[in-house]
């Protein structure tokens, strides 16, 4: 237990001396959780809050032009540009605003448009009135279509250009069943000229209620915070592995491990005193990353991290996640011979298992193979682990799971290293 | 005539690397005695260090025997350790932490501590001239400053055999001089010293007896007086080193 204690104590001595290195370890992880969380924040929040700036020209001058610029307007989705420098947009110049990143996106009306969709309501009307020989209604049925043009920026994602068109069809369709019920109850009067003539009132029928699920009683509010601060310290937590896998080879070269190894007491010994001062500096980054997003990140206009009643889950999954990197960490300077070595392969494969384990992309939208492939992440793990407590408001039971698996690859990476180890001795 | 006790016998002891059809060292035999100082010299990759290397049981032997005090490390390998010292030719200490945090650590994992501990670390850096810089981190000390630490580090446990690889290398002449004198002091208490070293002058003066090695073989061994006066053309060990090992320049 001395050479234990004694190991533990000169780890603790080595980490301490080196500010600089102390400094990266407690103020990067700081540092990239808060960037990222207001990053993430804006895909977080509704198109709404975002406001986004768009071109609208409107050549229409009538009802359909003046119900989209109204309903644009309205929605409060996004900063409407009509005029640059006093003066109306043209096409030309919407396309080229829109072509070179100024605007993501343009709307043009085209000129009578609206004139377009009343000839088209008539038709349809005079297409079912027409066995009624109702007078006055002309015979027209021709259709006619009318193009609403949107230019958008090629960098525009998916799921902003996606919610711009529902919206627009949203105008446009209200447009149309009011025209449609305005000529239809016209007609109608001509029909029945003795009837009091129909107003046309929108209603919604059907509402929709939102309710996020929950094991718990108190319902937690999803938002980028409660997403972004378990996956990115998840993320942070497993950089432990760099300076753990640094100091294992300093060590070897700079002689103390060839004078440790001929000295009474194991290589786990070693190991385990770097192990539980390396943990301990992860399960320290931690309860800081949790406190940044308790205290700083409202003070920078972010949603307050909620911790949530399971204190001792989120301890659990801390300490397995923590142990997961570190012995993470142990194999990877094991095996590895060089600084570069490590350094490369430890930041690409620790992207590498972020990605499989869904911190940027949730891991159910991925291809099914990937899907497969994401199971054996040990972040993947971790952030359902913390996702269930953040998120999902799961105890200590809930994650058992998840911290089984990550106790298990502390182990399996652990023997990983001893065997090396003793495969190194008959070399 | 009282035979001598043997404290390390090394028999037929040939070791291949993975992936090498080379030996690194080829069937070689040796005893070396209870209170020798015994110098393994021998052109860069003779074999020196692959010996020294199964000697201190940080890897085995392809085949053949090594009996350290009349253990081997197959059944007894923490005593073994715990009755030897390595002085590594690196300087194998933490250049962050002063000189009383280091030699307290070495000392622990040694299995000293408390007052005994204390009084060693005390009693060696007073023996090498650090007591005054014993608050000192190691990254803050001259070279011969840290060459003596490095020493101390593998003697802090009084052990019964000591490995030396190149002690004095890189080190000013009144360094030289401090730590082979108090080596000598602790081989005069009863200490096995097993040393390499380049510097064929200072072995000639240093060793009671020496082994020159290469290509992994003994090529001859014996006291530095008897091997020099065994032929007329011998002036001193190095001739004997040049003449046997050859003038050829050798890589590791």
């Amino acid at each position: 237990m001395q050479r234990l204690f004694s190991s533990i104590y000169k780890e603790f001595l080595v980490l301490i001396r080196d500010r600089a290195g102390l400094a990266i370890l407690f103020i990067m992880p700081l540092v990239l959780i808060l960037i990222m969380t207001l990053i993430q924040d804006a895909s977080f929040r509704s198109v709404k809050e975002v406001n986004i700036s768009m071109i609208l020209v409107n050549n229409d001058n009538d009802s359909l032009g003046q119900a989209i610029t109204d309903g644009l307007y309205e929605s409060e989705f996004f900063q409407i540009v009509e005029k640059i420098d006093g003066k109306k947009i043209t096409e030309e110049q919407a396309k080229e605003l829109v072509a070179t990143g100024d605007y993501k996106i343009g709307i043009i009306i085209p000129e009578r448009a609206t004139d377009a969709i009343r000839g088209n309501v008539k038709a349809l009307i005079n297409k079912s009135f027409k066995t009624f020989k109702v007078p006055g209604v002309k015979k027209r049925t021709k259709k006619s279509t009318i193009d609403v043009t949107i230019y958008i920026d090629p960098a525009t994602s998916q799921s902003f250009k996606n919610s711009v068109m529902s919206s627009l069809k949203e105008f446009t369709s209200q447009l149309e069943i009011e025209m449609f019920f305005k000529n239809f109850s016209e007609a109608l009067a001509q029909l029945m000229p003795d009837q009091k003539p129909i107003k046309f009132e929108s209603f919604e029928t059907i509402k929709y209620k939102e309710v996020y699920a929950s094991t718990t009683q108190d319902e937690i509010m999803p938002n980028s915070v409660q997403h972004n601060v378990p996956a990115w310290t998840m993320f942070a937590m497993f950089f432990i592995v760099l300076p753990l896998a640094g100091n294992i080879i300093k060590e070897r070269d700079d002689g103390s491990a060839f004078r440790l190894k001929t000295m009474p007491g194991s290589f786990v010994t070693i190991m385990f005193s770097k192990i539980f001062v390396f943990l301990g500096v992860a399960f320290l980054q931690f309860i800081l990353m949790l406190l940044v997003g308790v205290y700083i990140m409202p003070l920078m206009g972010l949603p307050q991290l909620e911790i949530g009643p399971h204190k001792i889950a989120l301890g659990v999954m801390a300490i397995s996640s923590g142990l997961a990197a570190t012995g993470y960490g142990v194999a990877l300077g094991t095996i590895a011979t060089t600084h570069e070595q490590a350094a490369t392969f430890g930041a690409v494969s620790i992207i590498i298992f972020a990605a499989l384990g869904g911190i940027w992309v949730p891991v159910y939208v991925m291809p099914h193979t990937i899907r497969i492939i994401s199971q054996f992440s040990p972040l993947h793990w971790g952030l359902n682990g913390f996702y269930d407590i953040f998120l999902r408001g799961g105890d200590l039971m809930v994650v058992l799971a998840e911290t089984a698996k990550l106790l298990l690859f502390f182990v399996f990476m652990l023997l990983i290293a001893v065997v090396y180890n003793n495969y190194n001795k008959t070399k | 005539m009282q035979e001598k006790e043997q404290i390390i016998e090394i028999k037929y002891l040939t070791k291949f690397y993975k992936g090498s059809n080379v030996p690194a060292i080829d069937n070689i035999s040796l005893n070396i005695n209870k209170g020798e100082i015994y110098g393994l010299l021998g052109p860069n990759g003779a074999g020196k260090t692959t010996t020294i290397s199964i000697l201190c049981g940080l890897f085995g032997p392809t085949s053949g025997s090594v009996f350290i005090d009349g253990m081997e490390y197959q059944n007894s390998a923490d005593k073994i350790k715990s009755i030897i010292g390595v002085v590594p030719q690196e300087i194998a200490l933490y250049p962050s932490l002063t000189a009383k945090e280091n030699l307290t650590f070495f000392g622990h994992m040694y299995g000293l501590k408390g007052k005994e501990l204390k009084n060693r670390i005390k009693e060696c850096l007073e023996l090498f001239g650090l007591e005054k810089n014993a608050n000192r981190r190691i990254k803050t000390f001259s070279g011969g400053m840290k060459r003596r630490i490095n020493i101390i580090a593998g003697i802090l446990h009084k052990p019964k055999i000591i490995y030396l690889d190149e002690p004095t290398v890189g080190v000013d002449v009144q360094s030289r001089n401090v730590i082979l004198e108090h080596l000598k002091k602790i081989n005069e208490e009863g200490t096995t010293i097993i040393y390499t070293s380049h510097y064929m002058e200072e072995a000639e003066n240093f060793c009671s007896r020496v082994a020159i090695i290469d290509k992994g073989n003994i090529l001859t061994e014996g006291k530095p007086k008897d091997l020099i006066n065994s032929k007329e053309e011998y002036s001193d060990l190095e001739s004997i080193f040049l003449h046997i090992t050859g003038r050829a320049l050798r890589d590791e």
